[in-house]
C-alpha cells in the first residue's frame, strides 16, 4: 500500500480535551495528544511553567484527561520523582509518571533536577517538548535552538552563537535505560517509542521536536512539514539509545540541504549565506558524530 | 481532626487546593477563526481525462477497500466495454495521472481490463422497462452499442440495426485479433445484450430497411461509423496490389491470409496503418510504414507505435509516395527479380502487372500555409524507391452519409451535432465517427453516452415531464471531461462531501504520506512469439497485480477516510461521523490552523471564508 | 541528639516519603532516616536529591499524590527551597519539615541563628520553635497531625548544634500510642487516575484572592487545632507546650520574650533573679506562624516592660520577634501597653550566656529610667564596640 495508512495504529481514546487555548497549529498540542494516547489513562503528569501551563486552561478548567500537577520551572524531574515515590509506597507501580517540560525548562533551568533524577534512575518518563524557544512569556531565548536563530527577546544584533546542547548525549552519559528522539510529524514513531518506554523500569527520556509557528516564523499549517524537513535535513535525526551505549537510527535521513529549511523560517531571516553555510557544516559534523555512535556505541 | 476544621473545600466558590473542576471543552475556541477548513471533494484528473467519462478514481478506491464487485459495477455504470477499452484505449487517464509526477502512473488500463474480464458472481438483472418509448440505433460500433446500453439502463426499449453480418463495427472488423481477441468482444456485446438491447444484423437502414420503418421509434441515434477509405493520389495505380488497409484487416480477421506479399508498404500514420503493418508482419511480411509527418504527427497510439517498432515494423517519417512501379514498367531488374522470388502464387495465377516498388519523395517542414498551418513540402530531387509488392492505404476513413435523410445538416464530411448528440432534425441524434468526434473507440463510447442522455432528456420533455436544466459542464467530469451518466441520473453510490466540479491539481496533494512504489507495467508475449501468432500480444496483469496497482492510486480529490486530518488536528476538532460515513469538523473548536488542509494527501479539503 | 529526635519523630509518625539533601548541621537527620528506610524500620521511600529545591519538589509531588511526606534542611538549604515553600503552602500540602536553624552566608557559617527560618515567615508555613529535644520529637509527631488537619505545611525548628548535636534524655512514646494519636493520612484531594484533575493551574485575578483568603482562614484554624493537638498530646503523653508558655510572669515588672534554646538559658536567669527578689519572668514564644496574637496580648498586657531577645535581625528594621510582638501589642489600651525593648543577641552562633541575658535586663532597666527618650528598636548586645 503506498499511502502509509496509520489510523488503525493510533489509539483512539482521547485524553486531551478540545477547547484548550493553544495557538492555532501548535506543535505542542499535537505532541501532548499523541503522547497521552500512547500512554493511556493510567498516567499522572507534572509540568512546569511552560506553554502547557496556559494551554491547559486557567483554573478551574483542565484540558487533560489525566491528573496534572503544575509545578515551578526548575522542578519537573524532582516533582515527578516525588509522585513516583508516593505511588510506589501506595503499591501502585503501574501508573506511569510523566514529566513534561519544554526545552527552556529542560535544557537550562531544569537540567539540574533532570540530572539528579537520571542519576537516581527514577522510574519516570520525561518528555522534552522542544520548540526551540521559551514561548510562554512571549518567545524568549532558550538554550535549545540552533545557532543563528533569533527570538523576539534576543536583539537582531546578537543571534545565538552557540550550537544546540546535545541533550540525548547528556542523558546517555547518565546511562539511563532509554533515551530517544521523535517529532510530532512522525506519529507512529512517537507512539512506538512512548509505548516502548512504558515497558521499561527506570529513567526514560524522549526529546520531541515540536515546531512553534509564532516563534519559527512559519504559517500555522506548516507545523508538520517543518518537523518532517528537520528530520530529512538531519537537523533533528530520529534515533534511540539504550543504556547510553546502543545507538540506533529509527528512520531514513536523506540529507536534504539545510538552506531551504532555514530560509522558510522567519526566525532565520536575518542570516547571511556565510552563516547558513556554517549551519550546514554544523549539521554535517553532528551527523557524522552520531553515525559513529550508531556504529561504535557510546 | 477534620470536624474541627473549617471546610476549605469549595469555600469562596473554590476548592481549597486549587483543584480543577471542569474541562476546557466549554471554551468556544472556534470563535478565533477568520477562515475555516471544509471537506470538499474534487475531481481526479483521470476522470476528467477519460473520453468515456469513467469514475476511474472511484473504481480504484473501491478496489483499495477490497470491494471488487462494487468497483466493477461502478465502472460498468459509465463504460459498457471495459474489457475492450482496457485493451485498445490509449489511456489518456494515465497521462493525466498525478502519480506519474511522483513515480509512475497507475496502470489504469490494466485494472480496467482485469475488471472487464472478470466473470461476475451474480449476473446483473435486466433493467426494468420503465419508459414506454423505444429508440432505434443505427450501427453497432462502440458509439451505437454505448448509446443502446445506457438507454436500456434508463428504462427504454432499444433496437440496434447493424448492416454487417456481425455486431461490433470497427471493433469487429477493424481491430486486429492480437489487439482485441474475438471472444473478448463477443463477451462484451453479450453483456450489452443482457441489458435488454436487441441487435439485428444484416440490416442496412436506408437500404434493405427503409427509413419509414423506423418511424415507430421515438428517437433515432445514427452511429454508422466511417469506413470509406480516403483515397491516395498516385500515378500508376495497380488495383490488385494497392488496397485499402481496412479491407485488408477485415480479411485478415476473417482468417483470410489476404493477397499480401512480403514487402508491404503501408501509407499513413493512423492506428489502422500501424495495425496493417503489425498484421502483415504476422503474416510473414516485412512491413514499412510511410508517413508524411514526423513521429510527433502520428495519430496512432503511442503504445501501438512502440510495440510495432519492437516487433520489427519499420517506419519512414517525412516521406510521401508519389508513384507506384508495376512490373511492366519497372526499370530496376534487380528489384523485380528480388520480388519475383517471393511470389507465392503459382505462375499462372499471377496478374499481368505486379507492383514492384513505390516511388517516394522526402518531405520537410516548409513555410506555414496561408492560415498559419504547418505544411510538409517535398524536397526537390529526393526521390527514392521502396521495393514493395503490396501497398496498403490507411490515411483515415470518411463516413458515408449518402443513406441519411436529407434534412440532417452536414458539416463538411460529418453530421453536425451539439454536446448532447442532437442533430438539427428533431428526434435524430448522432455520435461516433459519423460526427466530428475524435476517432478512437473511447471517444465513440463517450459520444454514445452523451447521446443517450440527450435522448432521455428529449423524450422526457416531449412527454411533458419536468426536466431539470441540463448544464453540460456540470455533467462533465471536472467541467472538461466526458459526461457522467451517474450525474445525470443523480444516484451516485460514492459518498462525496461538498463536491466541486474541478480537477485537483498535483500541487494540492501532500506526497509526504506516500512511499514510492514503482508501477507494474503490462506483461507482453515475447516478440518471437508475436511475430508468428495472432494471439493476444499484451497479456496485461494478474488480478493481484492489478489490485496492487489500484492501491497505488492516490485517490485524488476524494476523501477516502484515511483520517490523517483527525489524527493531526491540534485541537481535537475532527471526529468520525457518529454512525455514518465521513468526518465532521467542529465549529466550536476549530481554530483554522489549516493543518488538516495542508496534510490531506489527496487535496480533499480547502480553506474558505464562506459561512463566517 | 536533636537530629535523632527528629528522625524518631518521623519514624513514629510513619512518614511515607522522605526527600532530603544533607547540609550541616542537619546531616544526622538525613543519615538516621536513610538508615531507617534502608533497614525497613521506617517503611518509606527515601530519596537523596541533588538540591533542597528538588527536595521540596519531591515532597510536593509526593504529598500531592496523597503520601505523608517529610524533609529536613538548614540555612542555605532552606533559602534554596524558598520558591517552593510558597508553593507547598499555596497548594495546601501537609508537608512537615525540620529546619535546623543556621545563620545565612556570607560569611560562611554553620552555627545557629534564626534568620533562615524567619526569612520564610511570609511563605505560609506554620512555624514552631523548639526549646528541647523532647519538644523536638513531640512537635515533629504533632506537626503531622496539625498539618493534615488544616492542610498547611509545618516547619519544626531547632537550634543548630545546641539542639541538633546536643544529647538530652528523650522519652520516646510507644508506636501503638502514636498510631492511636495519628492515624494514616487520608488526603482530601490527590492525583488520582480514577478522578483526574489539575492542581495549581493558572489562576486569574478573579479567583486568586480567594485562594489566599482560604489559606489565611486555615492559618486561623491552625491556632485552634494546635491547642487541641497539644491538649490531646498532654492527655496521652503527659506533656504540653502550648502556643506560648508563660514562666514566672505573675506580678513581673519585666518579662523577657525568648525562643529556642535561649529560653532554657533565660529560665535559669529568671530563677536566679527571682531568687534575688527581682520581679522578672519570661514568655517562651513557640508558635510563630500563625502568630499567637491573642495569647501574647493576654500574657503581656499590663506588664510594665517587655524585652524581646531576638537571635535574628531583619536588616533595616529590628529583630523579627520584637517587630511582630510590638505590632501585636500596639492596640492595647495605653495603660495596658508595655514599654518595649528589643535586643539582638547570638547571631551566627555567638553564645548566649546568662551574662548576656542579664546584660539585656540591665539595659532594659536603664532605658526604663528615661522613658520618652527614644531607644533604638534593636539594641545589639555582646558585640564588639
Amino acid at each position: 500500500m503506498s499511502q502509509i495508512v496509520i489510523k488503525d495504529r493510533i489509539p483512539q481514546a482521547e485524553l486531551l480535551a478540545p477547547g484548550h487555548v493553544a495557538c492555532p497549529g501548535c506543535g505542542g498540542s499535537i505532541a501532548m495528544r499523541l503522547v497521552l494516547k500512547a500512554l493511556g489513562p493510567r498516567t499522572v503528569i507534572t509540568l512546569p511553567a511552560c506553554c502547557w501551563t496556559t494551554r491547559s486552561g486557567p483554573g478551574p478548567q483542565s484540558a487533560l484527561g489525566v491528573p496534572l500537577l503544575h509545578i515551578a520551572s526548575e522542578a519537573t524531574a524532582a516533582t515527578a520523582s516525588g509522585i513516583r515515590a508516593a505511588l510506589d509506597v501506595q503499591g501502585d507501580t503501574e501508573t506511569t509518571v510523566l514529566a513534561w517540560a519544554g526545552d527552556g525548562d529542560t535544557f537550562g533551568i531544569g537540567l539540574q533536577a533532570l540530572s539528579g533524577a537520571a542519576e537516581r534512575n527514577e522510574d519516570i518518563l520525561y518528555v522534552c517538548c522542544d520548540n526551540e524557544a521559551c514561548t510562554n512569556p512571549g518567545i524568549q531565548r532558550s538554550p535549545a535552538p540552533p545557532s543563528g536563530s533569533r527570538a523576539p527577546a534576543t536583539p537582531m544584533a546578537t543571534p545565538r552563537s552557540h550550537p544546540k546542547k546535545d541533550l540525548i548525549g547528556i542523558l546517555a552519559a547518565h546511562r539511563i535505560p532509554y533515551a530517544a528522539t521523535s517529532t510530532v510529524a512522525h506519529p507512529l514513531d512517537l507512539i512506538e517509542k512512548v509505548q516502548k518506554a512504558r515497558t521499561i523500569r527506570g529513567m526514560k527520556f524522549l526529546h520531541l521536536l515540536s515546531p512553534c509557528p509564532p516563534d519559527w516564523g512559519i504559517s500555522d499549517d506548516e507545523t508538520l512539514d517543518l518537523a518532517r524537513q528537520a528530520v530529512r535535513t538531519r537537523v533533528f535525526p530520529l534515533f534511540e539509545v539504550e543504556n547510553g551505549q546502543r545507538w540506533r537510527f529509527t528512520t531514513d535521513h536523506p540529507g536534504d540541504p539545510v538552506e531551504p529549511y532555514i530560509r522558510r523560517q522567519g526566525r532565520f531571516r536575518h542570516l547571511t549565506p556565510e552563516q547558513v553555510r556554517h549551519i550546514q557544516s554544523e549539521v554535517d559534523a553532528r551527523w557524522e558524530a552520531l553515525k559513529r555512535r550508531v556504529e561504535f556505541g557510546a | 481532626m477534620r470536624e474541627n476544621q473549617s471546610d476549605g473545600d469549595v469555600a469562596h466558590g473554590l476548592p481549597s487546593s486549587g483543584v480543577s473542576e471542569g474541562s476546557t471543552s466549554a471554551n468556544r475556541t472556534g470563535s478565533w477563526k477568520s477562515v475555516r477548513p471544509v471537506y470538499q471533494d474534487m475531481v481526479a484528473p483521470c476522470n476528467a481525462a477519460c473520453p468515456v467519462g469513467t469514475d476511474v478514481e472511484g473504481t480504484m478506491n473501491l478496489l483499495r477497500e477490497g470491494k471488487v464487485a462494487e468497483a466493477r459495477d461502478l465502472l460498468l455504470r459509465e463504460n459498457p466495454m471495459p474489457a475492450v477499452t482496457g485493451r485498445v484505449c490509449d489511456h489518456p487517464c494515465q497521462t493525466a495521472c498525478n502519480r506519474a509526477s511522483f513515480d509512475d502512473a497507475v496502470n489504469i488500463h490494466a485494472v480496467e481490463r482485469m475488471l472487464g474480464d472478470l466473470e461476475p458472481e451474480v449476473h446483473a438483472p435486466i433493467p426494468a422497462r420503465t419508459r414506454k418509448e423505444k429508440v432505434a440505433v443505427v450501427g453497432s460500433g462502440p458509439a451505437g452499442l454505448a448509446c443502446a446500453y445506457h438507454l436500456a439502463r434508463l428504462g427504454y426499449a432499444v433496437n440496434v440495426f447493424e448492416a454487417e453480418p456481425e455486431p461490433g463495427g470497427a471493433l469487429r472488423y477493424g481491430i486486429p485479433e492480437y489487439h482485441l481477441p474475438r471472444e473478448v468482444l463477443v463477451r462484451e456485446i453479450e453483456r450489452i445484450r443482457s441489458q435488454g438491447v436487441d441487435i439485428r444484423c444484416d440490416v442496412h437502414v436506408g437500404g434493405n430497411l427503409p427509413w419509414k420503418e423506423l418511424e415507430s421509434h421515438d428517437a433515432i441515434f445514427l452511429a454508422s461509423g466511417a469506413r470509406v477509405n480516403r483515397p491516395l493520389e498516385l500515378t500508376g495505380q495497380d488495383p490488385a496490389d494497392v488496397r485499402p488497409g481496412l479491407e485488408f484487416l477485415r480479411e485478415a480477421k476473417a482468417g483470410d491470409r489476404g493477397a499480401v506479399g512480403r514487402r508491404v508498404v503501408v501509407v499513413g500514420g493512423t492506428d489502422t496503418a500501424v495495425d496493417c503493418a503489425r498484421t502483415a508482419l504476422r503474416l510473414g511480411a516485412d512491413p514499412v510504414v510511410v508517413c508524411q509527418g514526423s513521429r510527433v504527427d502520428l495519430s496512432a497510439s503511442a503504445e501501438a507505435f512502440e510495440e510495432a517498432l519492437r516487433e520489427g515494423v519499420r517506419f519512414e517519417f517525412q516521406v510521401w509516395p508519389v508513384a507506384v512501379l508495376a512490373s511492366e514498367h519497372a526499370e530496376n531488374e534487380e528489384a523485380i527479380e528480388a520480388i519475383r522470388s517471393m511470389y507465392v502464387e503459382a505462375e499462372a495465377d499471377r496478374p499481368k502487372a505486379r507492383l514492384v516498388g513505390v516511388e517516394c519523395v522526402r518531405m520537410h517542414i516548409g513555410e506555414p500555409g496561408p492560415a498559419g498551418e504547418r505544411r510538409s513540402l517535398p524536397i526537390e530531387g529526393s526521390n527514392f524507391i521502396i521495393p514493395a509488392d503490396t501497398l496498403l492505404t490507411a490515411l483515415g476513413e470518411e463516413p458515408d452519409l449518402g443513406f441519411l435523410p436529407s434534412e440532417i445538416t452536414r458539416k463538411g464530411y460529418v453530421v453536425k451535432v451539439d454536446e448532447f448528440g442532437r442533430t438539427n432534425h428533431p428526434g435524430f441524434f448522432a455520435g461516433g465517427d459519423i460526427t466530428g468526434e475524435a476517432r478512437t473507440v473511447a471517444h465513440s463510447l463517450g459520444s454514445g453516452k452523451r447521446a443517450a442522455i440527450g435522448i432521455d432528456r428529449h423524450l422526457r420533455e416531449k412527454a411533458g415531464e419536468p426536466v431539470a436544466e441540463a448544464d453540460p459542464k456540470a455533467l462533465r467530469y471536472g467541467g472538461t471531461g466526458n459526461f457522467s451518466i451517474t450525474r445525470w441520473r443523480g444516484d451516485d453510490p460514492v459518498h462525496r462531501t461538498g463536491e466541486v466540479n474541478e480537477v485537483v491539481p498535483f500541487e494540492r496533494l501532500n506526497l509526504a504520506h506516500f512511499t514510492s512504489v514503482p508501477g507494474k507495467p503490462d506483461r507482453h508475449r515475447s516478440f518471437e512469439e508475436r511475430r508468428s501468432s495472432f494471439a493476444e500480444a499484451n497479456l496485461g496483469l494478474t488480478a493481484n497485480e492489478a489490485l496492487a496497482e489500484a492501491r497505488r492510486c492516490f485517490n485524488c480529490g476524494v476523501c477516502n477516510q484515511c483520517e490523517l486530518c483527525l489524527i493531526f488536528c491540534p485541537d481535537i476538532a475532527i471526529q468520525r461521523h457518529p454512525g455514518g460515513h465521513g468526518l465532521s469538523l467542529s465549529e466550536q473548536y476549530c481554530k483554522s490552523c489549516g493543518i488538516c488542509v495542508e496534510e490531506c494527501p489527496r487535496g480533499a479539503m480547502v480553506m474558505t471564508r464562506e459561512g463566517l | 541528639m536533636g537530629g535523632q529526635a527528629v528522625s524518631w519523630g518521623v519514624r513514629l509518625a510513619r512518614a511515607e516519603v522522605v526527600a532530603a539533601c544533607p547540609i550541616s548541621p542537619q546531616t544526622q537527620i538525613v543519615e538516621e532516616l536513610s538508615e531507617m528506610c534502608a533497614s525497613g524500620d521506617l517503611r518509606a521511600r527515601f530519596i537523596e536529591v541533588e538540591s533542597e529545591h528538588s527536595a521540596m519538589a519531591v515532597c510536593i509531588g509526593a504529598a500531592s499524590t496523597g503520601a505523608r511526606t517529610f524533609t529536613a534542611t538548614s540555612g542555605q538549604g532552606l533559602a534554596r527551597m524558598h520558591e517552593l515553600l510558597h508553593w507547598a503552602a499555596g497548594a495546601r500540602l501537609p508537608i512537615v519539615m525540620a529546619d535546623v536553624n543556621r545563620a545565612m552566608a556570607p560569611g560562611w557559617t554553620v552555627w545557629t541563628d534564626q534568620n533562615d527560618s524567619l526569612s520564610q515567615r511570609d511563605t505560609g508555613w506554620i512555624q514552631i520553635y523548639c526549646e528541647s529535644n523532647q519538644e523536638v520529637l513531640d512537635s515533629t509527631v504533632q506537626a503531622f497531625k496539625l498539618a493534615e488537619a488544616v492542610d498547611l505545611p509545618v516547619m519544626v525548628i531547632l537550634d543548630g548544634f545546641y539542639l541538633s548535636h546536643a544529647c538530652e534524655p528523650v522519652d520516646i512514646p510507644e508506636p501503638a500510642e502514636v498510631d492511636a494519636f495519628l492515624p494514616k493520612r487520608t488526603a482530601r484531594h490527590k492525583l488520582d487516575t480514577d478522578a483526574p484533575r489539575a492542581f495549581g493551574a493558572l489562576t486569574p485575578p478573579a479567583l486568586y484572592m480567594e485562594t489566599r483568603l482560604q489559606q489565611q482562614e486555615a492559618m486561623a484554624e491552625a491556632l485552634k487545632v494546635l491547642d487541641a493537638v497539644d491538649e490531646e498530646w498532654g492527655q496521652r503523653f503527659g506533656r504540653r507546650y502550648g502556643a506560648i508558655e508563660s514562666y514566672q510572669t505573675e506580678g513581673a515588672e519585666l518579662v523577657l520574650v525568648v525562643s529556642g534554646t535561649v529560653a532554657s538559658t533565660a529560665r535559669h536567669v529568671v530563677n536566679q533573679l527571682r531568687g534575688q527578689g527581682e520581679k522578672v519572668g519570661l514568655v517562651k514564644a513557640r508558635l510563630f506562624r500563625p502568630f499567637p496574637t491573642g495569647a501574647l496580648r493576654k500574657a503581656l498586657a499590663g506588664v510594665p516592660h517587655v524585652a524581646v531577645l531576638d537571635r535574628n535581625i531583619s536588616p533595616g528594621r529590628s529583630g523579627i520577634f520584637a517587630e511582630e510582638i510590638r505590632a501585636a501589642l500596639c492596640d492595647l489600651e495605653p495603660g495596658q501597653r508595655p514599654a518595649f525593648h528589643g535586643y539582638i543577641i547570638g547571631l551566627g552562633g555567638r553564645d548566649v550566656r546568662p551574662e548576656t541575658i542579664i546584660d539585656c535586663l540591665a539595659r532594659a532597666r536603664e532605658a526604663a529610667k528615661n522613658p520618652g527618650v527614644c531607644e533604638r528598636e534593636d539594641v545589639w548586645v555582646g558585640v564588639q564596640p
